[in-house]
């Protein structure tokens, strides 16, 4: 069974880039447009990590990260925040809401394909 | 017998009576000598142009020749040392030799120097009994025995001296010593007089020299002179002592008044129930006297009834026979007359004659010292006066510099100065809008003066007030008394504590801004002076005006340029980060299809879609750096600090700069000292400034080589990126670091390129406490080099 990937982004194109990549590597894609969704389909879809884009209407990123990770049995699905502030105030403050890694906007795409599979070989 | 015994005697006493007569004579001729000397000398001294010097001749001379002495010097004593003004009987060698001594202390060791200490005649009889006695100088210049010396002496203080010296022992007369303290007198006299003078011809440049100057004469001339008001004891005395020395029972002294002459003193028993003035009538002795300046002598007034009628008339009344008048003369115009009367017909001797000249000399004397005392003490009123006016205008021009924003202060320094300088009663300043005048500054106001002008203003200017008439009339008002004038309203005159009102607008190229009112408790009309100082501080409040609202606005122009700078630079950042996310977009497909995520392409299309990604992270880089300028413009930029490796950084450069060099053919070498500690600073930021530097070099070198040298000295890293491009000519070398620029214009196009790339290096570098420059030789290549702090500080950015 493919592993479950969680992509929280409110861009549509960055999006279908991300669905479209994963997709086609064999993942099984779950789609949230902003913070709150994420929760919500975290808790019913239980994904194998989250993509986690920072800024989100309704519920940010950070919000949104710490509420998933106090889900229960939720602390050790890795949750990759993207964000565009490329600040490292901004890193820190991921990593305090419970972010296991950080990618800076704008990525290539295969970059982050690469960096998604170490985290889930590290994760099985 | 009677008569032979009185024949006998008569013998005897012929030869006493020859001798006698003799004797008399001789004394009268040097009486008389005397007498004229003295006149010459006031003759002198009352010449428009004397010169000190020339009395100081005239009074050497005359000593010496009267006193027939082999000597006589004038010296003068400023308080400490005795110096020469003149002297008589000396040959020019004598003098200088003399004068080498000069000026010396007063001592004992002469009779000068004795004189000047004692305040006194000194008379030494015979110099060579004398032990304490030794002017060898003089000694060498002429042969004498004795010598004397009269001090001048001025309010009790020695300012000089006359000294004689004779060939024989002796002791002067006292006839000879009166004559030489006559001559000390006159010294003194022509001293002030000069000194007066001086001081009335001071130049106004000298305003302040001349004021202490002035206050400092006129306190002596006060002391020495009397003041104004004892003129009249002068007088009396002069005309006493003519009763004296002409044995006559009634003198008077007659000043002009206009077509009259009118009595300045009267001493004796003719004049005393005259009346107090004449008519200029030739019929009258005294009026004759003044209007021909000559003297008139008239032995009998009765016998020349047709001559001077007035004069017959008068001397019928008052019971007076003979009369002489002896004119006043001041230069060539006559001020006064000097007139002696007496009961019976008894003519003055020339002798007499003579002395009343001179008494009407002296006379004319003290009446000039009491006219340029009062015109001294006068003008050093008015410089006074000017003085401080000149003081409180530039206090006010103070205050005007130094608060620039604000009017307030201004104001109240005008209101303070104005009041007090003018004695007024209470100052205040309104501002007038076009509308409404509003009390702007008040000075003295009683507290109900304060409330009814609370409750009047603001008010519209009206006809009434004399502030309100200052603003429609844009003139100065002058209301010298509010009750008698027609227009002030009786109510206000009576209701205000002031009696006289003085209203200047503050005019703006003819517009009124406000005015500025001055009061006096007392009625009675502002001094010329004071209007023109009202005027002046006008001025001064409507420059403060101008200078307030031209500054506040320039203040308030560059706040609003500051704003929209700011929000230009707000909205530059705001739109590249907008631009960055569909530009994500784009990169992400191309790499996709590139990828093949989307199946198979065809073989031709897959460089293009490199194409189409490598200009889209040009792009990218393009947007990132104006985002980077409009942050610095914005104030937003700012450093994450952290711990780097310096050689980590070289690395990551290296790393993704090496592929552009190779393909370019460049050798690209770096050298890392070994050992470098941890930097604190931004690391990205850092990696950025290196990066374009490298960029830079690989992009304008075609052949070559490209060079990263990195090091650490004294607490500073040491980062240099040279290459063997066409370098950049001096003059550019500053330039380069500023925004929007390059080389020229011509390369812009062939290299690309925002010209921002450096300027965001130096703000970066800047920002550590660090600085970055550049070497050049044009042909031969560039060398960047930053300097960094290992540990920075941020420093504010300049934005």
């Amino acid at each position: 069974m493919s592993k479950r990937i969680l992509v929280v982004e409110d861009q549509e194109d960055l999006r279908a880039i991300l669905r479209d990549l994963l997709s086609a590597s064999g993942y099984s894609v779950i789609e949230a447009m902003d913070g709150a969704e994420s929760v919500a389909k975290a808790a019913s879809e239980r994904p194998d990590l989250v993509l986690m884009d920072i800024q989100l209407p309704v519920l940010d990123g950070y919000d949104a990260t710490r509420q998933i990770k106090a889900l229960p049995g939720f602390t050790a699905i890795p949750i990759i925040a993207v964000s565009s502030f490329a600040m490292k105030g901004d890193e820190e403050k991921a990593r305090a809401a419970g972010c296991d890694h950080y990618v800076t906007k704008p990525y290539s795409p295969v970059q982050l394909l690469r960096i998604i599979r170490g985290v889930l070989s590290e994760n099985p | 017998m009677d008569a032979m015994a009185s024949e006998v005697s008569t013998t005897g006493e012929q030869q006493d009576l020859a001798r006698r007569v003799a004797e008399l004579e001789r004394e009268l001729s040097e009486a008389h000598q005397r007498e004229s000397a003295t006149a010459e000398l006031l003759q002198v001294i009352n010449r428009p142009q004397f010169t000190l010097q020339s009395v100081f001749d005239a009074i050497a001379q005359s000593a010496g020749r009267l006193c027939e002495a082999e000597f006589a010097f004038v010296l003068r004593f400023d308080g400490r040392l005795l110096s020469y003004a003149a002297s008589y009987g000396l040959t020019p060698e004598g003098v200088a030799a003399w004068q080498k001594d000069l000026p010396r202390p007063a001592a004992e060791d002469t009779a000068i120097g004795r004189a000047t200490l004692q305040r006194a005649v000194v008379q030494i009889p015979d110099v060579q009994a004398d032990p304490a006695y030794g002017d060898y100088a003089l000694a060498q210049a002429v042969t004498y025995r004795s010598v004397m010396a009269v001090p001048f002496l001025r309010d009790g203080h020695p300012i000089g001296g006359i000294t004689v010296g004779r060939a024989q022992t002796g002791r002067l007369t006292e006839s000879e010593i009166r004559l030489l303290q006559c001559f000390a007198d006159q010294a003194v006299i022509a001293i002030e007089n000069t000194r007066l003078f001086e001081a009335e011809h001071t130049s106004k440049r000298q305003l302040q020299e001349s004021l202490e100057y002035q206050t400092a004469t006129s306190e002596v001339l006060g002391a020495i002179s009397r003041t104004p008001t004892e003129l009249q004891p002068v007088l009396a005395e002069i005309c006493k002592t003519a009763n004296r020395l002409c044995e006559t029972p009634d003198a008077a002294i007659f000043l002009q008044d206009g077509k009259w002459l009118r009595v300045g003193s009267v001493q004796g028993s003719i004049g005393a129930g005259a009346s107090d003035k004449i008519a200029l009538t030739r019929g009258f002795v005294a009026a004759r006297a003044f209007l021909d300046r000559e003297v008139v002598h008239v032995h009998d007034l009765r016998a020349v009834a047709d001559e001077y009628p007035q004069g017959y008339e008068s001397s019928l009344k008052l019971g007076h026979r003979t009369i002489i008048g002896v004119p006043l003369m001041r230069n060539e115009d006559a001020i006064g007359v000097l007139i002696l009367r007496r009961s019976e017909v008894n003519p003055f001797t020339d002798k007499q004659i003579q002395l009343l000249k001179t008494f009407a000399d002296q006379a004319v004397i003290a009446i000039e010292n009491t006219r340029l005392f009062e015109a001294v003490q006068g003008r050093t009123r008015e410089l006074t006066e000017a003085l401080e006016y000149q003081t409180a205008t530039s206090e006010v021009l103070n205050v005007i510099s130094r608060s620039p924003t604000t009017v307030d202060p201004v104001f109240d320094a005008i209101v303070s100065s104005a009041a007090t300088l003018c004695g007024a009663a209470f100052c205040d300043i309104q501002l007038y809008d076009g509308e409404h005048l509003r009390v702007a500054a008040i000075y003295n106001f009683t507290d109900e003066a304060k409330e009814r002008f609370r409750k009047t203003y603001p008010m519209r200017p009206d006809h009434v007030r004399a502030s309100g008439r200052a603003i429609l009339t844009r003139a100065v008002v002058h209301v010298p008394d509010t009750l008698t004038d027609p227009e002030y309203p009786r109510e206000l005159a009576i209701a205000g504590n002031w009696r006289a009102l003085l209203s200047v607008p503050m005019l703006r190229e003819g517009k009124p801004l406000g005015v500025l009112t001055m009061a006096q408790a007392q009625a009675g009309p502002f001094p010329e002076r004071q209007i023109n100082l009202g005027k002046t501080f006008a001025d001064q409040a409507v420059i403060a005006i101008e200078n307030a609202r031209l500054f506040n606005e320039i203040a308030q122009k560059s706040r609003e340029l500051e704003i929209a700078s700011q929000h230009k630079s707000q909205f530059v950042a705001n739109m590249s980060h907008e631009l960055r996310t569909p530009l994500a977009a784009m990169l992400g497909y191309a790499e996709l299809l590139q990828e093949g995520i989307y199946g198979e392409l065809p073989e031709k299309s897959l460089p293009i879609l490199t194409r189409i990604r490598s200009n889209g992270k040009h792009l990218l880089g393009l947007i990132n750096t104006v985002l980077d300028i409009s942050k610095i413009e914005a104030g937003q930029f700012k450093l994450n600090l952290g711990e780097y490796a310096l050689g980590s950084i070289v690395e990551t450069v290296m790393v993704a700069t090496e592929s552009l060099a190779a393909t370019k053919k460049l050798a690209f070498k770096t050298e890392v000292a070994k050992g470098l500690p941890y930097g604190l600073g931004d690391e990205q930021r850092l990696t950025q400034v290196l990066l374009n530097l490298v960029g830079n070099a690989i992009k304008f070198t075609d052949t070559g080589e490209v060079r990263i040298a990195a090091g650490a000295a004294n607490g500073h890293f040491t980062v240099s990126v040279s290459d063997t491009g066409p370098g950049i000519p001096s003059e550019e070398c500053e330039r380069i670091f500023e925004k929007f620029r390059q080389v020229d214009s011509s390369n812009t196009r062939a290299k690309g390129g925002t010209g921002l790339g450096l300027a965001i290096a130096r703000e970066i570098v800047e920002m550590h406490g660090g600085r970055i420059w550049v070497e050049s030789t044009i042909g031969q290549g560039s060398t960047f080099r930053m300097e960094l702090p290992v540990r920075a500080a941020i420093v504010p950015g300049e934005a």
